[in-house]
């Protein structure tokens, strides 16, 4: 057979610690009070929301019609903006032109007091259309939450006269002005004008002079000055007695634009973060009991090859960490979730499969008479077929799961992109679990089985699973 | 090296008879307690708020039903172990009947109204779904044709990859006990009164697979020992040398995996993770009916159906 030298499994061996090593922890570079992660490591795996809390919620839009792409497009820009103008960087969002359909999921923030995901995915689907209408006249009032009286659905003039929509303004700021006088500061929204916008407030002020101009956030009217000079400039501000937090967050609505359409939030799904936590802990302490047992197990019943199946199985969870934490500049990094961690587990138990397979045939060859060299190479040839037919039915497997519980693919072109995430998870460490078999459990075992058994010390069949003193 | 005489094919009755009376075990549960679909599959709501102290389990219901304008069922979990350790919480489940989703302000109107009868309780969110039916239906039947897919595509790989052994017999008998698991965690989920969820689609895959890898590794073994002991052996004796040689390794595989599975299902059990443990209990039944199937159910099917065809073969060419 032929021979593989013996500092192969050194080598082989130092690779898959290293691997192991830096897909654990990460190598991280210290500069100052920064930190740069050069390879990232197990911290740096993004947990799903069944871990860390969060939301997940699909959009309608609320249309007779059948929106186009470029409507769904736009909202889901607009959506886009709303979630970073929230500092939410961590989103999935996805859109399903054929049902119009916006899915959008995210995690809560570490560190978060409150726990209210209604108003977060209101404020993503509202509507956010800003109008300036003639007169001021309301349908309906009713009391904040902070006493102060809020006045909703326009009527009459006001309901059919619009001066000015958001598509009219430029942007909108947040200022803040000291009144002269009492030297209190207060807030307002200052706004700017496109050249259409100032035209048509440079008439509308001219006409409605000493009038109401009222300005109207959807159905809600947030202010209504009176009309005291003609503006031409297109400069003008909202004050409606605003903090510094609602003066901001009205700007950051109006330069975020209005959706094209009214969204309707069919289905949504929120977890507490205080589920979650226990969850990561309780599966991390089942992998390494698991691991262990294994890790036993093999070495018990199958002595030398189980010791290489220990580092070959060190090696496919190393990649599994890899794959999921972005390790590889090429491969994405990936949203990892209660059922993937699971997932990393089962494939530990199959994958040790492998390894049982090949060495349970050396031990047969030996027992059939065969020297320890033939032994070890009819065992790799025989028990290879084997290996690779299950683990490709595995693999099957796992795309089918994630065809099914995953965004944009085959499937969803029938039934449109899954709203349950966590099972995509559960399938795609599978598959690396199964790729990192073959990587590990039957190549890098075969290279480190072959090179070791040129070792003096292990000429003897008793160490691949023979009978004791036996003649080589 | 222990080496198996079990007569596999001999004793198939005793085989079939229990899976059939598990099956029949099953059915009965099935009746009595009948088939839940969780709401990811119907659609539908659930709140679950954690609160202290204590509240009453009907002025609930009439709140939340007033406020709603639903049906509601409302379940009361006393001191369930709170995830930062500290002073255990209560939990208040609240089930709106039929399917239909829950719109936004209604869930924000029951958690104002009930805050308001209980200002004490500090009801806090744990978990909320509301499901739109049409979406809950539409993902049901996706998760159906994706087993449906897997099945053929399975069934295809096999019957290419053991042609010489018979390739279409082959991939029918390992469909025949694919069924046989898939019916077996199908009766889990319904007597431990789990309603069918993501969960049960996700084990049924992966039993799918694991289970044709067990299957496959003795297939394996009989295309090679055909070679061996040549055309002439009858099949039961080829069959049953098979399996008893991959015996062991079909038992260590099921043990290693069975026993990574079960720790999950005792840790998830031991921290109170239903997610955890509704997915791993299924799949630990899996694991076992999958090793069970491949060795006591493919293989003498095998043997059963190549003997008919066999008979049949010399039936016709003795006219």
């Amino acid at each position: 057979m032929k021979r593989v030298a013996k500092p192969v499994f050194f080598i082989v061996a130092l690779l898959i610690l290293f691997l192991t090593f830096t897909a654990t922890f990460g190598i991280k570079g210290q500069n100052g009070d920064n930190s740069t992660s050069y390879i990232k490591g197990v911290g740096d795996i993004r947990w799903g929301i069944d871990i860390n809390g969060g939301v997940e919620a699909t959009f309608s839009p609320e249309t007779t019609t059948k929106a186009t792409k470029e409507q769904i497009d736009s909202a889901k820009a607009i959506i886009e903006v709303r979630l970073t103008s929230q500092h939410i960087t961590d989103y999935e969002l996805y859109t399903d032109y054929d049902h119009d359909r916006i899915i959008v999921r995210f995690p809560w923030k570490n560190g978060e007091k409150t726990f209210d995901p209604e108003s977060a995915i209101q404020e993503l689907s509202a509507t956010a259309m800003l109008t300036f209408r003639e007169g001021g006249d309301y349908t309906t009032t009713t009391t904040g939450s902070d006493g102060q009286p809020v006045y909703k659905t326009p009527k009459g003039t006001t309901a059919t006269n619009i001066i000015l929509q958001g598509s009219d303004i430029k942007s909108a700021k947040s200022e803040m002005v000291q009144d002269q006088q009492t030297g209190k500061s207060s807030y307002e929204v200052g706004l700017e004008l496109n050249d259409s916008g100032t035209q048509k407030f440079a008439d509308a002020t001219q006409k409605l002079q000493g009038q109401i101009i009222s300005i109207w956030m959807d159905d809600v009217r947030i202010s209504a000055p009176q009309v005291d000079a003609v503006i031409t400039d297109g400069k003008c501000s909202i004050q409606g007695n605003f903090s510094a937090a609602e003066a901001s967050s009205l700007a950051n609505k109006i330069n975020a634009g209005a959706l094209p359409f009214k969204l309707t939030t069919t289905n949504f799904s929120t977890i507490s973060p205080l589920l979650g936590a226990k969850s990561l802990q309780a599966m991390l302490i089942a992998g390494c009991i698991a691991f262990a047992l294994i890790c036993l197990f093999m070495l018990f019943v199958f002595r030398l090859p189980g010791f290489v199946a220990i580092i070959a199985l060190l090696g496919q969870i190393a990649l599994s960490f890899a794959a999921v934490s972005g390790y590889f500049p090429f491969v994405n990094s990936f949203t990892m979730t209660l059922p993937g961690i699971a997932g990393i587990i089962l494939s530990i138990g199959m994958g040790v499969d492998a390894n049982i397979i090949t060495a349970s045939r050396i031990k047969e060859e030996l027992w059939a008479g065969k020297t320890l060299d033939g032994a070890i190479q009819k065992g790799d040839d025989n028990s290879f077929w084997a290996i690779f037919d299950g683990n490709i039915t595995v693999i099957i497997v796992a795309l089918i799961l994630m065809g099914v519980f995953g965004p944009t693919n085959i499937l969803s072109m029938l039934f449109g992109p899954s709203t349950t995430g966590s099972i995509y998870s559960f399938g795609y460490t599978l598959l690396i679990g199964i790729v990192g078999n073959f990587l590990f459990g039957v190549t890098a075992t075969r290279l480190m089985t072959k090179s070791l058994s040129g070792f003096k010390f292990a000429r003897s069949k008793w160490l691949f699973g023979g009978a004791k003193n036996e003649n080589l | 090296m222990k080496t198996f005489k079990i007569h596999f094919f001999e004793n198939r009755k005793i085989f079939f008879g229990i899976s059939i009376g598990i099956m029949a075990i099953g059915l009965i549960f099935n009746i009595i307690f009948g088939t839940k679909l969780d709401i990811q599959f119907t659609g539908g709501a659930v709140i679950n708020y954690s609160y202290t102290g204590t509240i009453q389990q009907e002025e609930v219901e009439t709140i939340v039903q007033d406020t709603s304008k639903k049906e509601a069922t409302v379940r009361i979990l006393e001191n369930v172990k709170s995830a930062d350790g500290s002073v255990a919480k209560n939990n208040v489940s609240i089930s709106f009947a039929g399917t239909d989703s829950l719109s936004l302000d209604s869930q924000q109107a029951i958690a104002k109204a009930l805050a308001a009868k209980y200002p004490s309780a500090g009801f806090q969110v744990v978990e909320s779904s509301s499901v739109n039916p049409t979406m809950g239906h539409s993902f049901f039947i996706k998760c159906l044709v994706a087993v449906a897919i897997a099945f053929i595509l399975l069934v295809i790989y096999i019957a290419i990859r053991f042609q010489k052994i018979g390739g279409m017999t082959a991939g029918v008998m390992a469909i025949i006990a694919l069924l046989h698991d898939v019916a077996m965690v199908y009766f889990t989920f319904i007597i431990f009164q789990i309603p069918l969820n993501d969960s049960f689609i996700a084990v049924v895959l992966t039993i799918l697979g694991y289970s044709l890898n067990d299957t496959i590794i003795i297939y394996d073994r009989i295309r090679e020992n055909r070679r061996l002991l040549g055309p002439k052996t009858p099949y039961s004796v080829l069959v049953n040398t098979s399996i008893n040689q991959t015996f062991t390794r079909s038992l260590y595989t099921a043990g290693c995996t069975f026993m990574a599975i079960a720790i999950v299902f005792i840790v998830g059990q031991f921290f109170g993770l239903a997610s955890v443990t509704t997915f791993s209990l299924p799949m630990m039944v899996g694991v076992v009916t999958g090793c069970y199937s491949s060795v006591c159910i493919a293989g003498p099917l095998y043997v059963m159906w190549e003997n008919r065809k066999a008979k049949q073969k010399t039936a016709t060419e003795s006219k």
